[in-house]
């Protein structure tokens, strides 16, 4: 083994080497039992890493080493040494040697999970609890890769641990943390507090606790004294309530911690890499990209420094707009597209809730848009596979672009305006309000924000409903964090932004601001609850349900109904079979009128409408639906086909605008929208058209030159039109409309 | 560059295009009623264009057999001479088996071997093979030939999967989008461009893998003329208008040089010549409506 270095170290060292050398070599020479002795020797150096003692703790892995080849032990010795590949090798081979003992695949897993490998960390813990399903250390393995993705198996896997071995610390821990997750400081210390009796490391109890302690308001802790008294070293004293300040959104104070964690524990690559993360979700970039860099020299398996890392070099290409007010950050692919549209609606938004919320932002609202989803995930938890569009640090957003998803994927206006009104709340209550109202404000304010946005009444939130699964408003904030079933944090954000509106409707908006202010104080929900609306919680819920009967009932109690009545309009317009649609459908329309996904009634009865030549029936149907949330793209432009066609214009109009808001990569909306608008005499409007037009470098540029032309040609700037009359007739000579202007401006 | 090469290769007059529109086997009923609407589409434009639907042969469904495709284009060796040009559509599903390209049609399939047989034999001396299939990239190698213009909606024989590019060449030839130097006429590069264009779109905007490349290989492709858009140009039977387009081609063709010359000029200058040279075409042209 290596250790040369050490070798070489003072007397006393070595005096120590000698002793421990002859202590493990004496205890395998009485063949007491070779694997429990040598076991014993490595408590000793677990000990010493328990107590922040490295040196010693190295010192004696090594001599462990040297005095066994048993594949099990050396393995956990190199990987305590820094080796994880080494290590890695070796659990292979100890589980090769002994297939049947599951306690070797939970180490091996446990070694996989340090490595950011859940994967393979997941599958070894199940492989060790088919071999041993009562085998305690299995199961928390497996709660400890549950409770990463903040899957609810994370307790249950927890719970069974212990139900196996009430005294298995860790599984109290892990349970109290988790119970910390969501907000449960009750439970957690109640988990702490045996954790702490079942003997063991008490380190992680004490950061927990010190968690509980700094969550509460405190500036200090007894129990992070008492952890660095354990163990000077230990910088997760500091990195572990960071987390949930991360979770809560208060990035400021744990980048604090992560800055006292590595200041006792300059190795701690965990906490580089973490404190790198919300140093950029705060906006100092120079600062993320040192630590994660540090993170990465010192370790090379976290995909989260290396994501990171990767994505801070791919936003090179990036372009930057900043005003006193925003900074914006667009791909420079999309730049020349989207900033018109993001920056009116940016400054819109910032205007609107500056008012609304009597709040004014101490800083520039820093709005990043990209146009790969992937990016956008790793911007913002550092991994792939996220399912949101947007979110919001504070100051800075990042969101997904428009050309992220399919056209019409999702209405980029709305997660742009959800994403703002975070700033403002976040803002106006130093990050201290609770997950549901935030998010509750942010739908609520969408769906005010302008006819058809927002999200509407989903199945999955009917069923929700149906099967009585919406939360008490105390527990609402769970919906988010941990959710107990698949679609619930959907249903969650929904329900949010119901109560939202349950109260903005019954006590007025400005009771929803006086609930951000209560929190502002540290104030509970209940509390809050009860002090501002005069009710107790479950007053409150039980007046909840009764807001959202009028809108729920019909179609929770005829869902079975209306379900069979899609299925046979939907086969009947597959069918082509026009005239027999027309009455299941408007059954379906009427019993579900917030059905918009794919194959809603709306779309199905303008088609069937269309076809027999009534175009107002059709556009009805179709300005129903626009009207009632839907955004496709398809359905949108064939309403203001159908308004053109009917003599509409204006409406036209307004329903090619809303489309920007929907999918701005589309030529023909652009072409579409500034005829219109040069029609009706709007020449700067007409001209941000073209300009977009041009932008999607279209199959037409001479057109596209030619009409901006015309557009500056309406505003009387000659220079302008010249330019562009130019452009179009480079392209194509004989373009005789535009060989016409050119003569005109030239007489 | 392709749009001055397309300046450049003015539209030739031909003395007659043919057309000969064949619609595959659709395997499923929604590429079955595709392919027959594309097929239908195709063989109005091909009437519009050829003026005479004589001139106009389109097999679909159970009617597009290796037989009747191999008749007519024995009709097409018989009628057409060195003046004229054949254009050739398959629309549909095409495969690779052991390397050579076959389109799938009721019955024993077409080989590219056949196409070429039948193709080499007729005197048409401009030929357009638009192979809009699964696959229709190995048709190249075998079908490549002076005179003829060969545009298939794969890169290669691999890629296999069904393709969009028939819908977008369809539509190419509707679409004034495709006329990119607006001479009322749209060429067979033009549409190639377009659809080539459009297809890649689909892909990127649905997030898709793209699993078909479009190519184009031949020339001259820039003024194989398919379809006429509007009023197009006229008379060239008037003598006073015949000075006039005379005078319009050489203004043409200095703003062909002009742009050539771009890189060596000020920016100020080029604008300045361009705009001159613009203006003057801009009045020929106005002559020439207003029959001056």
């Amino acid at each position: 083994m290596a250790g040369k270095r050490i070798r070489h170290r003072g007397a006393e060292s070595t005096e120590h080497h000698q002793k421990t050398r002859f202590l493990v070599l004496s205890l395998c020479a009485l063949c007491l039992c070779g694997k429990t002795l040598l076991g014993a020797a490595l408590d000793a150096c677990r000990q010493h890493l328990d107590r922040g003692r490295i040196t010693e703790a190295r010192r004696c892995y090594l001599d462990a080493g040297r005095a066994t080849s048993d594949p099990r032990l050396l393995a956990e010795i190199y990987w305590k040494l820094g080796d994880k590949h080494k290590a890695n090798d070796l659990f292979r081979a100890a589980v090769a040697a002994q297939p049947k003992d599951a306690e070797r695949r939970v180490a091996w897993g446990r070694l996989f999970l340090e490595a950011y490998q859940k994967d393979e960390a997941a599958k070894l813990f199940k492989e060790a609890l088919e071999l041993d399903p009562r085998s305690a250390e299995a199961h928390l393995g497996a709660a400890l890769v549950a409770s990463g993705s903040f899957e609810s198996a994370a307790v249950e896997q927890a719970k069974k641990a212990l139900e196996i071995n009430p005294k298995l610390s860790e599984a109290h821990t892990l349970l109290a943390s988790l119970a910390l997750e969501e907000d449960d400081a009750k439970a957690a210390g109640e988990h702490l507090g045996r954790a702490l009796e079942g003997g063991g490391s008490p380190l992680q109890a004490y950061a927990l606790k010190g968690a509980i302690d700094l969550l509460s308001g405190k500036n200090d802790s007894e129990w992070t004294a008492k952890a660095l008294a354990h163990n000077p070293r230990y910088g997760e004293a500091w990195a572990t309530p960071a987390h949930f300040f991360v979770i809560t959104r208060r990035y400021r104070q744990a980048v604090d911690l992560y800055r006292r964690a590595i200041e006792i524990h300059p190795e701690l690559w965990e906490a580089h890499a973490q404190l790198g993360v919300n140093l950029w979700r705060l906006g100092d970039e120079a600062g993320a990209r040192r630590h994660l860099e540090l993170a990465y020299s010192g370790d090379r398996f976290s995909a989260v420094t290396v994501n990171s890392l990767k994505l801070m070099d791919s936003m090179k290409r990036f372009q930057t707009h900043s005003t006193p007010r925003i900074i914006l950050k667009l791909d420079e692919k999309e730049a020349e597209l989207l900033r018109p549209y993001v920056e009116e609606l940016l400054l819109k938004a910032i205007d609107t809730f500056s008012k609304k919320y009597n709040f004014a932002p101490e800083r520039p609202v820093q709005l990043e848009v990209f146009p790969n989803h992937e990016d956008f995930a790793v911007r913002t938890m550092g991994m792939p596979g996220l399912g949101a569009l947007g979110v919001t640090f504070g100051y800075v957003v990042a969101m997904d672009s428009p050309s992220a998803r399919p056209p019409g994927g999702f209405h980029w206006g709305s997660t742009l305006w959800h994403e703002l009104n975070h700033v403002f709340v976040l803002g106006m209550t130093g990050h201290k309000a609770p997950r549901w109202i935030s998010e509750g404000l942010a739908v609520y304010e969408e769906l005010a924000a302008g006819e058809g946005w927002g999200d509407r009444l989903t199945p999955d939130v009917i069923r929700a409903i149906k099967d009585k699964r919406l939360l008490p408003i105390a527990e609402l904030d769970k919906g988010f964090v941990r959710p107990r079933y698949p679609s619930q944090v959907p249903v969650s954000y929904f329900q949010a932004g119901a109560v939202c509106e349950m109260i903005a409707q019954k006590w007025g908006f400005q009771k929803l601001l006086a609930m951000l202010r209560a929190y502002t104080e540290g104030k509970t929900t209940p509390q809050v609850v009860r002090q501002e609306l005069g009710l107790e919680p479950a007053q409150f819920d039980e007046q909840f349900q009764a807001f959202l009967r009028p809108r729920t009932d019909k179609v929770v109690g005829s869902f079975e109904e209306w379900r069979k009545l899609m299925e046979t309009a939907v086969k009947l317009a597959r069918d082509k079979n026009f005239t027999a649609l027309v009455e299941p459908a408007r059954r379906a329309r009427d019993l579900y009128p917030e059905y918009v996904e794919a194959g809603n009634p709306y779309e199905l009865l303008a088609e069937a409408l269309a076809e027999r030549g009534d175009k107002a029936g059709a556009a009805k149907e179709l300005e129903a639906y626009r009207l009632a949330g839907g955004h496709s793209p398809r359905a949108l432009k064939k309403l203001a086909e159908l308004e053109q066609e009917l003599g509409r214009k204006d409406r036209a109009s307004h329903v090619l605008e809303q489309l920007l808001w929907v999918w701005p990569g589309d030529e023909e909306l652009h072409a579409k929208l500034g005829d219109a608008l040069l029609g009706s005499n709007q020449p700067q409007r007409a001209a941000r058209e073209f300009q977009a037009l041009l932008a999607l470098k279209p199959l037409d540029p001479a057109a596209a030159h030619y009409n901006l032309a015309r557009a500056y040609h309406q505003m009387k700037n000659r220079e302008k039109t010249r330019e562009h009359l130019l452009s179009a007739l480079e392209t194509a000579p004989g373009y005789r409309p535009a060989q016409k202007l050119l003569l005109e401006i030239n007489r | 560059m392709w749009l001055l090469a397309a300046a450049l290769a003015a539209p030739l007059p031909a003395a007659d295009t043919y057309f000969l529109i064949a619609g595959g086997l659709g395997g499923e009923p929604d590429y079955e009623k595709r392919f027959a609407v594309y097929v239908g589409d195709l063989e109005k434009l091909g009437r519009s264009l050829a003026g005479d639907a004589s001139r106009v042969t389109a097999l679909s469904g159970k009617a597009a057999t290796r037989e009747a495709l191999q008749a007519s284009f024995d009709n097409l060796a018989r009628s057409t001479t060195p003046a004229d040009a054949v254009a050739v559509f398959l629309i549909g599903h095409g495969s690779l088996d052991t390397n050579v390209y076959k389109f799938n049609i009721p019955g024993p399939d077409v080989t590219v071997e056949d196409l070429r047989g039948w193709l080499d034999r007729l005197q048409a001396g401009r030929q357009l093979v638009v192979a809009a299939t699964s696959s229709s990239g190995a048709c190249h190698d075998k079908l490549a030939r002076d005179g003829r213009i060969v545009v298939t909606a794969t890169r290669s024989g691999t890629e296999r999967n069904a393709v969009v590019f028939a819908r977008y060449w369809v539509e190419a030839l509707r679409d004034p989008a495709a006329d990119g130097d607006k001479n009322q006429t749209i060429s067979a590069l033009e549409a190639f461009r377009y659809a080539e264009e459009k297809v890649k779109r689909f892909y990127s905007d649905q997030k898709r893998l793209a699993t078909e490349h479009p190519r184009l290989e031949g020339k001259l492709a820039g003024s194989f003329v398919l379809a006429r858009l509007g009023d197009a140009a006229v008379a060239a039977n008037d003598p006073a208008r015949r000075k006039l387009l005379t005078q319009r081609e050489n203004l043409e063709q200095q703003i062909d040089a002009l742009k050539l010359r771009k890189s060596a000029l000020s920016n100020e200058q080029y604008k300045k010549e361009l705009e001159r040279l613009l203006l003057e075409l801009a009045r020929i042209q106005e002559a020439i409506e207003s029959g001056r």
